[in-house]
Formats: structure tokens, C-alpha cells, sequence
């Protein structure tokens, strides 16, 4: 049944077996096509294990388009250094830290180090693990380090 | 150049799932 598939997948999730939790989506996913949480725990397995261009097939073949894929397809493209494609995919993503954390990072790699710092300092009270490494960098890239 | 860290990555998490089980 659904729900031990759920179980077992549970289990692997847990143990961040990423090869499992793909093997296990798949299938939930050929009992339950549209599944959501099946379909988001694939992408993010695939993700987490950087298989990135899978990732990416396995959001284009889904006929559901979740809320997130969009922020999933952009992390996967900045991955492939597909830059301006990355920036397209996010703005049709509601705003949030994980999508200001993302363009942040794609926007460095552009060299648009004044943009890059704009939107981190907007992250300031979001207190993200480690952010201030990221943002110093954008800092020094700029010749703004003393700031 | 300074070092970057992804965390993007670290931004992404699989759904919690509890109550499928
Ligand atoms: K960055």
C-alpha cells in the first residue's frame, strides 16, 4: 500500500539513501502519477545527490508542476551554470529566502556584486547558517570589504 | 578569490511526509 511505500521511504529519506528514496518515488509515483509528495522527495533526492540534469527531466516529464519546481529547476540550472536561465526560472517563483539565497549566489557568479549585496543585506534578520561568508565575499569581490 | 559557500543546497529539503506513513 501507499502508505508503507511512504513508510520505507521515510526510512531512506532519514538516512539521506538518496539512490533509495529515487528508487522508492518511482514507485509511488507509477501507482500515484501526480503524487506531490512523491514527485517533491524525487526532485530533492536528485538534487541532494547532484544529479542535477535528472532533476531536471524529472521536473520537464512531470505533468504536475509543483509550487517549488520552480526554485528546484533554477538551483539545478545555476548548477549547469546556465546563469541567465537560472534568473528566469526564479522570477516565476514567489520571493523567499530560499529563492533571495539562490539569486544571491547566481548574481555573484555574474560578477553583479552590488545586487549580490543589496539582497543579502535584506537577508540580515533571516538568520541563515553562515550567510555573512557569502555576503563578505560579495563585499571584497566588489571593493566594498571595508564595509 | 574569497571562498562561496552554496547555501541553496543547504536551503533544500525533502517535505515532511509524517502523515502519509
Ligand atoms: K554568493
Amino acid at each position: 500500500a501507499l502508505e508503507d511505500l511512504f513508510t520505507t521511504l521515510n526510512r531512506h529519506i532519514q538516512a539521506s539513501a538518496f539512490d533509495n528514496v529515487v528508487k522508492f518515488t518511482d514507485q509511488i509515483l507509477a501507482i500515484a502519477p501526480d503524487d506531490e509528495d512523491a514527485l517533491r522527495c524525487k526532485v530533492v533526492a536528485l538534487i541532494k545527490n547532484d544529479h542535477v540534469e535528472d532533476a531536471l527531466s524529472a521536473i520537464k516529464s512531470s505533468r504536475k508542476q509543483l509550487d517549488d519546481f520552480h526554485f528546484f529547476k533554477a538551483y539545478c540550472l545555476y548548477r549547469q551554470n546556465k546563469l541567465d536561465e537560472a534568473l528566469e526560472s526564479l522570477k516565476r517563483q514567489a520571493r523567499n529566502d530560499e529563492t533571495m539565497l539562490l539569486e544571491c549566489q547566481i548574481l555573484y557568479r555574474l560578477g553583479k556584486m552590488d545586487a549580490c549585496i543589496d539582497i543579502y543585506q535584506k537577508l540580515q534578520n533571516s538568520k541563515v547558517d553562515n550567510m555573512e561568508i557569502n555576503s563578505v565575499a560579495a563585499l571584497v569581490m566588489a571593493g566594498r570589504s571595508s564595509e | 578569490n574569497p571562498i562561496v559557500l552554496d547555501l541553496a543546497y543547504n536551503m533544500i529539503e525533502f517535505p515532511d511526509i509524517e502523515n502519509r506513513m
